[in-house]
């Protein structure tokens, strides 16, 4: 089976109020390089120019572009654009057979080899994610005792899709966990959100990751919820079969119509744009997301939303 | 006379005793104190007292303290006697700090490095991953020389067998070590003798070690290095010790929006443009640093701070993430770290301590939290301290189901019996307390190692029972006498030599939030000044006689009040409402009024403490004391008048400190600035009311306009008769030489502005142009009332004062420009 191959273009634009004197940004809009997912080509581009520009990998080894622009401005687009190719990662097996989800926990807790230690850094608390007895209760029912891990995290992913609402009216950036959970809906932030606490809090370890999705579906596949925007899902660290991606928004595992642009804790440590802005008063935000299959089923198609989420 | 002494000091039966022994004889280094102590005649330690109390409060030494009933500003609590420690002892304390201090520094850059101790099993992941210190962009951040720890405080505890116990480590940014300071200053000068006598040990040379280790660290070329203390600002609860540091070793006291990120590198933002900085000491938590990178929603930091730092272009004292060390889980772990790290038993052990997170602890604490005192692991879960002892039924029942819920947040210590040292005892002439004392103690990172402060900060519980130490929770203080073996090292601080680069260095730094600053603090004292002798005039004329409702004069008074909003424009006025308005004016600073005005003067100048000379700021903290007292009293008329006076002299002092102590430099010159322009827009509204009389036959009563211009004396001297039109507003408008005329403030004002355009591009200056011609230009019959000319020159002036003052603003000061973070 060949790799899917993805034409990415992600554009925010800003319109300020009043006048942008001094602008600092801090980009998480360049797709990770992966075993399975390898980056053709990628450029961002910023109007106005920036005064200065720099690269950087952050602590979870995603790349950063940071960005200073010191002129006054009124409006702002910043305009990413990928090509990716993506490997199928499932095999078909969906989920993989997995230990009991007690020995994933027991073995993390006592972690001392590489790839477990990194793993065991997604087990806590984090600014988005908090702990509650709510939570702890909402996730209790499919992790039942000596369930294998990845069957009751996939049954976790199907309950969240099932339980919750896509309402991208019904929160923000800043709606915290328990109120996502009282009210039930949401969007793909919250969703991936509230699954990843779901797990911390049994101590399993859980990471947020950001990316997107095809926009148009190949022919006879269904349009993807979050496919004009980006997208939001968790990966999950299993001993046996590393890290496996579940996306709750569409009750699915990962294969290879995700396109992972970075992973954290949540949220927080990967926003697309961060910034710090002096002046600009009120503002105005529209975020544009476009992908595309640029080979595979022979068809070139493309479907363009528009959004303030 | 050492019974009278002790006579209500309490052996100590379960608890060190610092100063007797076990058959209640002074210790060897408490000799000399004790034989003073008893021999002293009672007045003489009256005086001490009295002259302990006298300077903290004339120092204006607080310590804020949130929600107290004292305001914002609550005084320093420093008792009269030090505590002493011998010098063999201070060894022992001096060689565990240097220890441990090595010890924190390297678990910090192993953290924030390779993680060897993680990989190892040595440290729990949790209290890394897990801690919201932890702060992942500081990961791989260079740390100069290796040192992440510069400062680094220890509260320390002694047990009832004489063993000092470490119950904290202060890892983030230190504080009291500035308090130390000035106990000492203070205490020092109360025993001269003793002090010089027992070889007490001094602290400047610490202070100098921490300054020269910072210049030597910090990144920077051939130029002198720009050190500056960042501090959140006046309503830290230390932030005095802020200023007080700063002046002390001459660092420039900044807040976050004095700073900006340009290229990779810090910059403050000076009156003459961006300065460099290559090394910040922070009082910020390190989390609200950068906006940018840490805490998005955070005013206080420099957005681009963590970039700058990982550059290596910028030296930050702690390194971002060093609070990670505060948790009081890691005190279990240390024994064995140290043994890895540093292949060296712990000096000093840790009061007991066990972390919730282990299974195991969980369950031996909740079977003996009794004993135990509760503490949250991370400092940022802001959690109260909880004694097992004190919570019984439903709330222990509530704090167990809490610590099973999140057995990782909580950390049960040992309860540790407090050793007691003496205090003198206020409400009696000759008669010691005993009272539980902590210390916290110091050090700094030098490139030769660690050095500890020979001192500390002793601190006193409030009652004889009371089982916390805490400032916050309203605690005293001691001064911290270290014995000398040998001759005493009097290097200070505040007599060095002045190198070149010092010279070069001078006036440079001031800082835009120093220069808006200083311009209000012109002003205001200036508006003080002109409340104040408004107030004056009405309570006068209130004594002397019901004013009548036809009298120029008093209608003149009344509408300037109005315009000063001490009336408010429906007020009747009845004689009772007038009064009550007046007083209001004078006790409540919720009001417009000289009460106000005062609170805003003296919050411009709290801004501007380590700008401020010692003298000048006692006056204006004399100023805020007496207004304090007088604060919502029912003031009978007469005293309030003596009331105004007092304030109007003081104010004239510190006219006169502007005039006569401080540097003619730019900051200076804004200073000056603020005083011409407000003192101009008062005069030209009095002027403008005098103006609106009706110029009818017989004498004008003048003497109001005279008085609010303090020139009755002059008049009287040079005319010998009841005031006239035209050689009033001859003094008062054209006589450059009355220092309250108008032609005096344009003509000061222009010089200012000018000396400030030399060396900062115009500012101005030409703006007064056409006021200063038309001044010159007015013959004798303009000055009478109706005049059209000497109308057009006062609307005039008082539209050039307002856009200078909006000028200025947009052109020097701290941009007042919203800043706003976002995530998408």
């Amino acid at each position: 089976m060949s790799d899917a191959r993805y034409h990415i273009l992600h554009e925010t634009h800003y319109v300020y109020e009043s006048r942008v004197a001094v602008a600092q940004q801090v980009l998480h809009l360049t797709p990770r390089d992966l075993a399975y997912q390898k980056r053709i080509a990628h450029s961002i581009g910023i109007d106005p120019q920036p005064s200065e520009t720099t690269e950087r990998q952050d602590y979870f080894g995603n790349s950063v572009r940071y960005a200073v622009l010191d002129s006054p401005h009124e409006t702002l687009t910043v305009r990413a654009e990928s090509e990716v190719s993506v490997a199928s990662r499932t095999g078909g097996r969906v989920p993989p057979a997995s230990p009991p989800w007690e020995s994933v926990r027991d073995q993390l807790r006592a972690a001392t080899q590489a790839a477990e230690l990194e793993a065991a850094e997604f087990r806590f608390e984090s600014p988005h994610i908090e702990f509650s007895p709510d939570l702890m209760r909402y996730v209790s029912d499919c992790f039942s005792a000596r369930r294998p891990f990845l069957e009751a995290v996939h049954g976790l992913n199907h309950r969240i899709f099932e339980d919750f609402a896509f309402d991208d009216s019904a929160t923000s950036v800043s709606t915290p966990l328990s109120e996502v959970l009282e009210r039930r809906r949401g969007v793909c932030q919250d969703f991936a959100h509230l699954m990843t606490g779901c797990l911390r809090v049994l101590g399993l370890p859980a990471r947020y990751v950001s990316g997107y999705i095809l926009t148009t579906p190949p022919p006879g596949h269904v349009r993807m919820v979050g496919a004009d925007a980006s997208h939001a899902w968790v990966s999950v660290y299993c001993p046996v079969a590393g890290w496996v991606d579940f996306d709750p928004t569409n009750d699915l595992v990962v294969d290879d119509e995700h396109i992972t642009l970075a992973w954290g804790r949540d949220f927080s440590d990967v926003a697309p744009m961060r910034g710090v802005i002096l002046g600009g008063g009120d503002q105005e935000l529209k975020v544009h997301v476009t992908v595309t299959q640029t080979e595979a089923p022979g068809v070139r198609e493309q479907f363009a939303g528009l959004v303030a989420p | 006379m050492p019974r009278q002494l002790l006579s209500a000091y309490p052996p100590a039966s379960a608890r060190y005793d610092e100063m007797l022994d076990g058959g209640r004889m002074p210790r060897e280094h408490w000799h000399t104190m004790f034989d003073q102590l008893a021999s002293a005649p009672p007045g003489l330690m009256r005086e001490r007292l009295q002259a302990v109390q006298r300077q903290v409060s004339e120092n204006g030494i607080t310590y804020n303290v949130y929600a107290d009933a004292q305001g914002a500003d609550r005084p320093w609590d420093l008792d009269v006697l030090p505590l002493i420690l011998p010098h063999e002892e201070w060894r022992t304390i001096e060689r565990a700090i240097i220890q441990r201090a090595t010890l924190l520094n390297r678990i910090l850059l192993d953290v924030y490095g390779s993680q060897y101790l993680l990989q190892q099993g040595l440290l729990p992941p949790a209290l890394v991953h897990g801690h919201s210190g932890f702060l992942r962009p500081a990961h791989g951040v260079p740390a100069q020389g290796n040192v992440m720890l510069h400062m680094y405080a220890a509260d320390l505890a002694r047990s009832p067998d004489g063993r000092w116990w470490v119950v904290a480590d202060r890892t983030q940014a230190p504080s009291g070590a500035g308090y130390a300071l000035e106990n000492r200053l203070i205490i020092s000068r109360v025993f001269p003798d003793l002090f010089r006598d027992l070889k007490v040990q001094h602290l400047a040379s610490f202070f100098a070690a921490m300054r020269d280790s910072l210049a030597h660290w910090a990144p920077h070329d051939d130029e002198a290095p720009l050190i500056v203390l960042l501090t959140p600002g006046p309503y830290n609860e230390t932030y005095f010790e802020h200023a007080y540091l700063a002046r002390y070793l001459g660092f420039p006291l900044v807040e976050g929006h004095d700073l900006t990120v340009r290229s990779g590198c810090v910059w403050l933002k000076t009156l003459s443009g961006l300065q460099r900085v290559h090394a910040i000491v922070r009082r910020l938590d390190d989390d609200f640093c950068d906006p940018l990178e840490l805490t998005g929603d955070s005013t206080l930091g420099v957005a681009g701070l963590a970039d700058a730092a990982r550059r290596g272009n910028v030296l930050l004292a702690n390194a971002l993430g060093s609070n990670l060390l505060e948790s009081g889980a890691l005190l279990g772990f240390l024994p064995a770290l140290s043994r890895k790290l540093l292949g060296e038993e712990l000096e000093m052990p840790s009061v007991g301590t066990w972390w919730c997170g282990e299974p195991a602890a969980l369950e031996q604490v909740i079977a003996n939290l009794d004993s135990l005192v509760i503490k949250p692991t991370f400092p940022q879960l802001r959690r109260e301290t909880v004694f097992g002892d004190d919570v019984t039924g439903a709330k222990r029942d509530q704090l167990i189901a809490q610590m099973r819920a999140k057995p990782q947040d909580f950390v049960a210590q040992e309860l540790v019996q407090l050793s007691q040292a003496p205090v003198w005892d206020r409400q009696h002439p000759r008669r010691l307390l005993a009272r539980a004392i902590g210390m916290r103690v110091y050090a700094c990172a030098t490139p030769n190692g660690y050095v500890v402060m020979p001192g500390g900060l002793t601190r006193v519980a409030t009652g004889p029972s009371a089982r916390v130490i805490s400032m916050q929770r309203g605690g005293a203080s001691k001064d911290t006498w270290v014995l000398a073996p040998g001759p005493v090292n009097t290097f200070s601080l505040l007599r060095r030599t002045t190198g070149a680069q010092d010279l070069v260095r001078s006036g440079a730094n001031l800082t835009s939030r120093v220069v808006e600053n200083l311009y209000w603090f012109g002003r205001y004292s200036e508006r003080c000044d002109n409340t104040a002798r408004l107030l004056r005039l009405a309570l006068e004329r209130m004594i002397d006689a019901v004013p009548s409702a036809d009298d120029v004069g008093w209608a003149s008074i009344t509408a300037l009040l109005r315009r000063a909003e001490i009336l408010e424009d429906e007020d009747d006025l009845d004689d009772v409402a007038l009064v009550r308005a007046l007083r209001t004016a004078i006790v409540d600073d919720e009001h417009g009024g000289l009460a106000g005005n005062l609170r805003q003067l003296f919050r411009v100048a709290s801004q501007l403490r380590e700008r401020l000379s010692l003298d000048n700021w006692r006056t204006v903290n004399k100023l805020v004391q007496d207004f304090a007292e007088r604060k919502n009293q029912t003031l009978a008329l007469s005293d309030a008048l003596s009331e105004i006076d007092r304030t109007v002299v003081a104010l004239m002092t510190l006219a006169g400190f502007a005039l006569d102590g401080m540097t003619r430099d730019q900051g200076w010159r804004f200073l000056s600035v603020g005083r011409r322009i407000e003192r101009m827009q008062f005069q030209c509204t009095a002027l403008e009311r005098a103006l609106e009389l009706p110029h009818g036959p017989g004498t004008p009563d003048l003497d109001w306009l005279l008085a609010l211009a303090d020139s009755t004396i002059t008049y009287r001297s040079r005319y010998m008769a009841r005031p006239e039109w035209m050689p009033v507003f001859d003094l008062l408008v054209c006589d450059d030489s009355n220092p309250r005329s108008i032609a005096f403030q344009v003509k000061g004002l222009h010089d200012y502005l000018v000396r400030l355009g030399t060396a900062l591009g115009d500012c101005g200056a030409d703006s007064l142009s056409p006021s200063m011609a038309l001044l010159k230009s007015l013959e004798a019959e303009d000055l009478q009332p109706g005049s059209k000319r000497l109308s057009t020159l006062i609307e005039g002036l008082l539209e050039a004062s307002y856009t200078l003052s909006e000028q200025l603003g947009l052109r020097f000061f701290s941009h007042s420009m919203l800043r706003q973070t976002y995530a998408t």
